[in-house]
């Protein structure tokens, strides 16, 4: 136990610290096209070349040539540490030019390979994982927020108020969200501000998300307060507020963190659908959403597998979410028993 | 006033509320069936107003719902503007291939999650629960459309399955059971992907309720009886357990016609999927009204069956031995 | 000579081919007056499936909008006079001749004796007045009306004689036999009756049975399976013959399965369900180029197609409060140096490379190297120049700040927004190379995807929007369908729309110019004056063009007579000539 929560917490830190410092730890400016290298392959780190062995890598430019890139081993370029770069904004603050590593001009180093329009995917992934990962986080919490509230309520009360809840849950799962979303953004202005647009993204993801958990918390909480030391709490003169925060929360949480480790990644993924219709991350900024709606194109996926690094990127941080889920669930078990 | 009674004014409340919201979300949304012929050149636009006119799109709202509801209280839910055919049979005619994917989905994930589920918990820390649980996180992590988008490419490429429609061109020629082979080898896709999904996240659910039932005192007194380990499970231990599960089914059920659409559309199985998305897209409302009010229907019948089994399950619930003050 | 058609079929029974039982075709009979096909020879046999985006809608011909239901309605239909999509001319169909009157406003038509529909009724000139009055009727609406209305007058069919009818247009028309290409004759005996009734927009619909479907063409109905698939078969009374004097078509049965996307079509090609995609993007055509050692599939690049894609800036007159925003940005969307400067800056070889894979064309006018009968080819076509557009914005009176940023005379940053469909790659990737390229000119500039039809509604209803990339064009090489387009009064004046009175010289000079050409009938003046219509557009810009994609098609080595055209129907075209090759005769053909 104490190795695996250890590999936990240090997969967990890891990743976010990557994700908050993803302009540090990019090579490249997420949004500068190279024109002449478009869905170029990983750059190949090496260590030996004609001379010697080294212990700083190097890399190779890619030339274009008929049957695809090649290396063009007439110049090699040390990979830097530590070097200046493109400009940033550290935690969205702060003005930055330093990075992990780079290269020199005129050689680019993208450890991912390139999109279509030749940017460095590898950079592209981290900054978009901040604004996606975020989205995700935040839509869930919403989502899992308001649908708890409300179970709870439905749940507890019976009777009328479960009936009328019950009813707008099943009243939002079936409505045609796609003509609201249609309707939405006919509403807003043409042009988001990122900031809003992740705000957008959260309410809209979050208002429709509700009504699952709602159903699910409310049948857990159906079960829960006929359990005999509810019972006994209420006749002891327990308020109905100390009832549900006391005893009924904790048999909920459980059934919350499983689906809060199965909505995120879902959330995620569903700022593709959103972007159809206008109401996702806009060129040039990345989020894994948009990078995602890409490789809908079957030539696209089967040809550049690396543009498949959000896709992984997207389960590696799901499943470290959902082992995270787990964990916290059976450290609640033991507790309570 | 039975609780069955009570349930089914409800969901006529329901139905009439979602009918007039989905008149006043496509009313929101910008655009009409005819906007594409806009685009050419050689249409004038008087050509476009009047069809506008024939098809009713230029009269208020309420005149077009008060009509829509007359007739279709009259079981005439009107015309697809793109077809030009009535809606109620364009639909049926997919509904019953969605619901031929959907429901053996739904067997087939019931039919391995249970016994997996159980069968985990009852081993909890073997390897058998550690594979489960690993699975199943990693099959909960990824989106669906990522599984399904991987698993197509796949069977593309290495043309390990027929993809595609429900029958081949030849499907007259053959014999009943030739033919039922086809639908069934056309159908393993999509019923992979729906499967698979959905049996992670019960598995998950069905696990963590059996291993804290596991743990109650009648449990351990039953064992102590030297009920054997089997009949203990499936016989004392699952009846308890289901009760969180029960909402989960509630939601296959519910779920069975509008929860396969992206399956659908991806692996291009003619159901409902399809033809929704399509007429959404092109605004050819009546169609997607009249999918909309379907899938409601179903969605209140499979919520009343979840409730009622739930009822059924948890005698606690029935006896009312709760109600606040 | 029949012999040896009987010796190929055995051959390719042996070879194993599967061979649908269709109709076999009608031995051609004196009586008959049938269409040479001169060049034309294969052999009979044979079963083509074609992948199609979604399902038709409809079998009505007139009534019929979408792509799909035209494509398959067009395969069971005919039409008087047709355009071969290869060499882009008119030549006879149902009309064996036809003569013209001097003024070019009377057309007298000279149908084929004999032919039969495909439920073997005779066919004759009643059906053609029948037709055309189903097409005029105003209670039907057909989008088709609009073309046999010119200058706000139908023209009139009057019948002749049994096979002879005669068209008189309100006014002389240029190339006016081209209207009749896609005008469908129908079956007056099957039609008539729910004409009357006024059922007619309900007749002829997906559920309808086969026998009550007749048409001229080289197919009939054969079965529909909903959600799946529409299997045509031979019709065996079509009125065209190969060199051999064999009847086509060659193929037993055509059948267009609904697919979906163009993703899906690649896949189910690749897996050997379809044999022919009609349109390709450049990333699968790569993608099926790099198998084609293995496959050995008919890839051909037809050059560039004749649709344009284009930046457009919202000139219309605003009215709205809520579109205050957007009107004060038209003072720079109207000034001609700034749409130079931009059109300057443009990275038009990059757009072609990345978006259509080097399988496209820059385009600086509305007609481009595919349309070799009518493009200028004295348009200047000047590379891409940042400093010239900074120095087209300096004399305009825009300035830099400190920052880079573009700012106007009146020191308020420029910067707009660029909406286009979302469900249209190639735009979005081109709204994103140009977002890139104009931000070298210090502009800022934000892609907005939106969906389909939110575009066209900000485009022709509410104008609520700063710019579009738009694509316009491709229906026929002819200028007179661009009328709408060009014309200050004209229904897709996009950046203007609901002008009453032209809005410049320029303008003026348009509409005179293509009015004129609408009336003339020397090819020769014609090209003159839709030469100048061209120059004033490359020079005042209402439109910032482009780049246009190649034609590209794709069949496996079976088909024969695989010949793409830039028009559409791209690959269909031709489907009374397709054939499906021997294995011997596809070996032999690489």
């Amino acid at each position: 136990m104490r190795a695996k929560t250890a590999i936990l917490i240090v997969a967990l830190v890891g990743l976010h610290l990557t994700l908050l410092l993803a302009g540090f730890v990019a090579p490249c400016d997420p949004g500068a096209q190279d024109r002449e290298l478009p869905y170029a392959p990983p750059t190949r780190l090496h260590f030996v070349d004609a001379s010697s062995w080294h212990l700083r890598p190097f890399v190779y430019r890619w030339n274009a040539g008929p049957d695809g890139y090649f290396e063009d081993k007439r110049q090699s370029f040390p990979v830097h540490f530590l070097t200046s770069g493109p400009a940033y904004k550290l935690l969205g603050i702060f003005e930055a030019k330093w990075h992990l590593f780079g290269v020199d001009e005129p050689a680019r180093i993208a450890l991912l390979g390139t999109d279509g329009f030749g940017r460095d995917e590898f950079s592209r992934v981290l900054s978009g994982g901040q604004i996606s990962v975020a989205e995700g986080i935040a839509a869930t919490l919403l989502a899992l927020l308001a649908g708890t509230i409300f179970g709870i309520i439905a749940g507890y009360y019976g009777r009328l108020t479960d009936e009328s809840v019950m009813g707008a849950t099943e009243l939002f799962l079936s409505l045609p969200w796609l003509y609201f979303l249609l309707g939405v953004r006919a509403f807003l202005p043409l042009h988001l501000s990122p900031a809003r647009t992740f705000l957008l993204l959260t309410c809209v993801i979050g208002l429709i998300g509700w009504a699952r958990p709602a159903r699910l918390v409310r049948g857990i909480v159906l079960s829960a307060r006929s359990r005999n030391y509810v019972l006994a709490a209420r006749s002891f003169g327990g308020s109905d507020f100390y009832l549900m925060w006391r005893h009924i929360l904790p048999e909920v949480l459980g059934l919350l963190l499983t689906q809060a480790a199965l909505l995120v990644p879902r959330y995620i993924a569903a700022e593709v659908t959103l972007s159809f219709f206008g109401l996702g991350v806009n060129e040039p900024v990345a989020s894994w959403g948009n990078m995602l709606s890409t490789l809908q194109q079957y030539s696209v996926l089967v040809s550049y597998a690396w543009l498949l690094a959000p896709a992984v990127a997207l389960v590696v941080t799901s499943v470290i979410y959902s082992i995270l889920a787990d964990t916290l669930h059976s450290r609640l078990e033991f507790r309570s028993t | 006033m039975s609780y069955l009674g009570r349930r089914v004014i409800r969901a006529a409340f329901l139905l009439v509320g979602v009918s007039i919201l989905c008149f006043l979300f496509t009313e929101m949304a910008p655009g009409s069936f005819f906007d594409e012929m806009r685009l050419n050149p050689q249409i004038s636009p008087e050509t476009i107003s009047s069809l506008r006119a024939r098809y009713g799109l230029d009269q208020p709202l309420v005149v077009r719902y008060g009509r829509w509801l007359r007739s279709a209280l009259h079981a005439d839910f009107g015309y697809s503007i793109a077809y030009n055919a009535p809606v109620a049979p364009l639909l049926w005619s997919r509904a019953k291939n969605t619901l031929l994917l959907a429901t053996t989905g739904m067997l087939l994930t019931w039919l391995i999650s249970i016994p997996l589920g159980v069968w985990a918990a009852a081993r909890s820390g073997r390897m058998l629960d550690k594979s489960v649980r690993v699975a199943s996180s990693l099959l909960v992590s990824i989106p669906e459309v990522v599984i399904a988008v991987a698993l197509l490419a796949i069977v593309v490429r290495w043309r390990v399955l027929p993809v595609g429609g429900m029958t081949s061109m030849d499907n007259e020629g053959l014999s009943q059971w030739a033919r039922l082979q086809e639908i069934a080898s056309r159908m393993l896709l999509p019923t992979i992907i729906l499967t698979l999904g959905e049996t992670a996240i019960i598995v998950r659910h069905l696990r963590a309720s059996v291993l804290e039932v596991l743990d109650t005192p009648f449990v351990q007194a039953a064992r102590g009886l030297g009920i054997g380990r089997t009949r203990l499970l499936f016989r004392h231990v699952l009846p308890v357990a289901a009760s969180p599960a029960i909402s989960l089914l509630g939601f296959s059920l519910a779920g069975l016609l509008s929860g396969s659409l992206l399956v659908e559309v991806i692996c291009g199985w003619p159901g409902l999927g399809p033809l929704i998305l399509d007429a959404t897209l092109s605004r050819d409302f009546y169609l997607v009204i009249g999918g909309i009010m379907l899938s409601a229907l179903f969605m209140v019948g499979g919520n009343l069956v979840a409730d009622i089994m739930l009822l059924a399950c948890d005698p606690r619930i029935r006896t009312g031995a709760l109600d606040a003050r | 000579m029949k012999a040896i058609a009987r010796l190929t079929l055995l051959v390719c029974l042996l070879a194993g081919v599967c061979m649908a039982a269709g109709p076999s075709p009608e031995k051609p009979n004196p009586g008959e007056e049938l269409e040479r096909a001169g060049q034309v020879s294969g052999h009979h046999g044979g079963n083509l499936t074609i992948g199609g985006r979604a399902e038709p809608k409809t079998l009505n011909p007139v009534i019929a909008t979408d792509a799909v239901s035209r494509e398959v309605i067009g395969r069971m239909m005919a039409d008087l006079i047709d355009i071969n999509r290869a060499s882009q001319q008119t030549e006879p169909a149902l009309a064996k001749s036809w003569k013209t009157s001097p003024d070019g406003r009377v057309f007298t038509l000279q149908l084929r004796k004999g032919i039969r529909f495909s439920d073997g009724h005779p066919f004759d000139a009643d059906d053609v007045v029948f037709s055309f009055a189903v097409y005029m009727d105003e209670n039907v609406d057909s989008p088709q009306r609009d073309l046999l209305i010119i200058d706000g007058k139908p023209l009139t069919v009057t019948k002749v004689d049994q096979y002879t009818v005669r068209f008189t247009l309100p006014r002389p028309y240029a190339a006016a036999e081209r209207l009749f290409d896609g005008l469908a004759m129908l079956p007056k005996h099957l039609l008539e009756k729910s004409y009357r009734e006024r059922k007619f927009v309900q007749a002829w619909s997906l559920n309808t049975a086969a026998s009550e479907i007749a048409g001229l063409g080289p197919f009939r109905l054969k079965q529909y399976v909903p959600g799946q698939r529409v299997v045509l078969e031979r019709n065996p009374y079509y009125w065209k013959v190969d060199s051999n004097n064999e009847r086509l078509p060659y193929l037993d049965e055509l059948t267009f399965l609904f697919v979906g996307s163009e993703d899906a079509q690649v896949m189910r090609f690749e897996a050997g369900e379809t044999s022919m995609i009609s349109r390709l993007s450049s990333d699968n055509y790569n993608l099926l180029a790099r198998e084609r050692d293995r496959t050995r599939a008919q890839l051909v690049d037809m050059g560039p197609s004749l649709e344009y894609n284009f930046l457009v800036f919202n000139q219309n007159d605003l009215s709205s409060k809520k579109l205050d925003a957007v009107a004060q940005k038209q003072q720079w969307f109207r000034e001609l140096k700034f749409r130079q400067a931009i059109s300057a800056a443009i990275d038009r070889d990059s757009i072609v490379r990345l978006v259509y894979g080097t399988r496209g064309a820059p385009l600086w006018g509305n007609v481009g190297p595919g349309n070799k009968q009518w493009v200028n080819t004295a348009i200047p076509h000047p590379q891409r120049s940042v400093d010239a557009a900074r120095r087209l914005l300096k004399s305009a009176g825009f300035s830099w700040n400190q920052a880079g940023q573009l700012l106007d005379s009146s020191g308020k940053p420029v910067e707009f927004s660029i909406i286009t469909s979302s469900s249209n790659t190639q735009r979005m990737k081109m709204a994103t190379l140009i977002q890139d390229d104009l931000s070298h000119l210090g502009m800022q500039v934000h892609v907005v995807p939106l969906e389909f039809r939110a575009v066209i509604d900000r485009v022709f209803q509410s104008f609520d929007y700063e710019a579009a990339i738009m694509a316009l064009g491709g229906g026929d090489a002819d200028p007179n369908p661009e009328m709408n387009v060009w014309t200050t009064s004209g229904t897709s004046h996009l950046w203007h729309l609901h002008e009453t009175e032209p809005a410049s010289p320029w303008e003026r000079e348009i509409d005179q110019l293509m009015q004129q050409q609408m009336i003339t009938l020397d090819y020769g003046k014609r090209k003159q004056l839709y030469d100048r219509v061209q120059q004033l557009i490359a020079e005042h810009l209402p439109f910032i063009f482009l780049a246009t994609p190649n034609v590209l098609a794709v069949a496996n080595p079976r088909v024969g007579n695989f010949h793409p055209a830039v028009l559409d129907p791209y690959t269909l075209w031709n489907a009374d000539e397709l054939y499906i090759r021997t294995p011997m005769e596809s070996a032999a053909a690489r």
